[in-house]
């Protein structure tokens, strides 16, 4: 163990080498030396960081604890913090040039690749737009609000989505026109390329890694597709 | 008539660049020195490499030596100690004494650089356990042993596989009395830390501190490339204590920006002790009756209160880290301009009786 806290370790159960694993898989991707250099801790992505006003989250503390080499802290950042954060990388502003918010987004991506159970509930809610991306190339249209889908979009999603249809129409400009056709419009030959590039790069290996039941629906449909052609 | 002579106290780097100086503009110098060799602190404490470009100190010595052993105008007087003084500028009348035997000469000015000592972090309190434990050692310490590419825990022979750093030892302590920074320590423990590294590439070094004090360049040349290249973690949190266990050491402390308290097990524990006004520094200001601060360095500043190099006496200057901490960069600093202050006092003169 690299770093003795004299607070308990919130995650003793999962075995260290498995921490350390995850951890160097992330300290190996070959962005991590351009996302990391040296902290100040001086605070400034923390004060630039709006979910830190929210969240008890600090790109700081995730910076620091990758630097400080401490597995077991970033272990908690990875089932808890990461998912906290916006990815909006107000953070970059870093005196240093550190980009704690690129360093979320390795996290992440090892969280995904390994197929946790925390990276698993998280997309649980964006399987539509997932599954819209893959096949469509594009994702949500403003008509897809739904109340329980996109968490992120805050509490009152509920509202807007029963509400939303009568207060387009109070607009007096035609506000959806051909938008959620147009979102969709995809050619054959970029779907087919699409599909091909989902499969040579393993991305629906990723998604068979999270949602098993997303994951048969996507082959099903590009399959055929793929089959077709050939 | 006045004496033209410059005499300079203290024969390391601040006594040498000042002799060095006076005598490239043309004027007589005495240097004296205590040891019976010159090089001063750098030399006599084994020093490693330089915080700039890491250069050799001995090189740096050497060519310092050099340059005032072979000077026709500089008079080196070593194993002698200054022992009284009268008279005022143009006129001073010091008495040297070599051995069993004591000299009177005068001079028309005077350089004193007698120097710092290391803060010894046995004197108050048996802090961090140095004279019990012999894997606590201090930065003075390392140097010799980074010196000799022996970096190894002086309880087995073993190098370490963890080093830690302790800042502020002796420094910026009321309890102690010290209340000042000591200014380079911060830059010599990165220092340390990047030779260790580079000694032995496998070992994990912190360094903890209360502030990071490294300033101008030191952060790109130094503190960056500690933290960068060489993967030195900084936690910001001082040691409060240190246990033995089994045959290695757990140091406990906060790391305060992870908000937490902490126990980390090392092999080797560096104290960065900070400076002290040396022996001779304290002697010479009463020898001299030059003012000296509370804290026993010489007060420099003189009457406009930014002069490095001025005392309260005229014709009595200050050079290097017999007024208070300062790195190689200040000592230099001060001791040219502790030279040409020396020489316009003795020309001043000169040019007053010619008139």
């Amino acid at each position: 163990m690299d770093w003795v806290s004299t607070k308990p370790d919130k995650y003793a159960d999962v075995p260290y080498e498995e921490k350390l694993r995850l951890f160097l898989e992330v300290k190996n991707d070959p962005r991590y030396e351009d996302f990391l250099y040296g902290c100040y801790e001086c605070g400034i992505c923390v004060s630039a960081c709006p979910s830190a006003r929210f969240y008890d989250f600090s790109p700081r503390v995730i910076a620091q604890a990758m630097a400080r080499e401490d597995v077991d802290r970033f272990y908690e950042i990875l089932v808890e913090d990461i998912w906290n954060c916006a990815q909006c990388f107000s953070c970059v502003r870093c005196p240093r040039q550190n980009n704690p918010g690129g360093l979320v987004t390795l996290i992440r991506e090892v969280a995904v690749r390994n197929g946790l159970k925390e990276a698993r509930d998280v997309l649980q809610g964006y399987s539509r737009v997932i599954y819209k991306v893959m096949l469509k190339g594009n994702q949500v249209s403003p008509d897809m609000l739904q109340p329980d889908f996109f968490p992120d979009w805050g509490p009152w999603v509920r509202e807007f989505s029963e509400n939303m249809d009568v207060w387009r129409r109070a607009i007096p400009v035609d506000t959806l026109r051909g938008v959620t056709d147009a979102a969709w419009r995809t050619d054959e030959k970029t779907l087919l390329e699409l599909y091909t590039i989902w499969f040579e790069t393993n991305n629906i290996d990723i998604i068979q890694e999270v949602d098993e039941g997303l994951y048969e629906l996507l082959l099903d449909v590009m399959e055929e597709a793929l089959e077709e052609v050939a | 008539m006045a004496s033209e002579t410059v005499l300079v106290i203290g024969g390391g780097p601040a006594g040498m660049e000042a002799a060095r100086s006076v005598a490239d503009l043309g004027y007589p110098v005495l240097l004296v020195e205590r040891r019976d060799r010159l090089g001063g602190r750098p030399e006599e404490e084994h020093y490693a490499k330089l915080t700039h470009h890491f250069r050799e100190a001995e090189d740096m010595i050497r060519e310092l030596v050099e340059a005032v052993t072979t000077h026709s105008n500089v008079t080196v007087m070593t194993s002698s100690e200054v022992v009284g003084c009268e008279g005022e500028p143009g006129n001073f009348r010091v008495k040297i004494r070599n051995g069993a035997s004591a000299e009177e000469v005068t001079v028309g000015s005077i350089i004193v650089a007698t120097g710092f000592q290391h803060f010894d972090p046995g004197r108050e309190t048996q802090m961090y356990n140095y004279y019990t434990f012999p894997d606590v050692i201090t930065i003075a310490d390392l140097e010799g042993m980074l010196k000799a590419h022996q970096v190894v825990r002086p309880s087995n022979g073993q190098p370490p596989e963890r080093v830690a750093f302790i800042q502020c030892v002796g420094s910026r302590d009321r309890q102690i009395g010290n209340e000042f920074c000591s200014k380079v320590c911060c830059g010599i423990a990165s220092k340390q830390a990047i030779e260790v590294k580079q000694q032995l590439p496998d070992s994990r070094v912190f360094i903890f501190y209360i502030d990071m004090r490294m300033y101008g360049y030191w952060e790109n040349e130094i503190y960056w490339p500690a933290q960068e290249e060489y993967k030195v973690n900084y936690v910001k949190g001082i040691v409060s204590e240190i246990l033995p266990k089994g045959d290695r050491l757990l140091i406990r402390g906060e790391d305060t920006t992870m908000g937490r308290p902490m126990e980390v097990t090392v092999d080797l524990v560096v104290l960065s002790v900070g400076m002290e006004p040396s022996e001779g520094t304290r002697k010479i200001a009463k020898i001299l009756d030059i003012r000296q601060n509370k804290y026993g360095y010489i007060e420099a500043g003189g009457p406009t209160g930014v002069d490095p190099v001025a005392t309260s006496r005229p014709g009595i200057f200050v050079a290097g880290a017999a007024s208070g901490p300062a790195d190689l960069d200040d000592t230099f600093a001060t001791a040219g301009l502790a030279a040409a202050r020396a020489v316009a006092t003795v020309r001043r003169l000169q040019l007053a009786k010619a008139a």
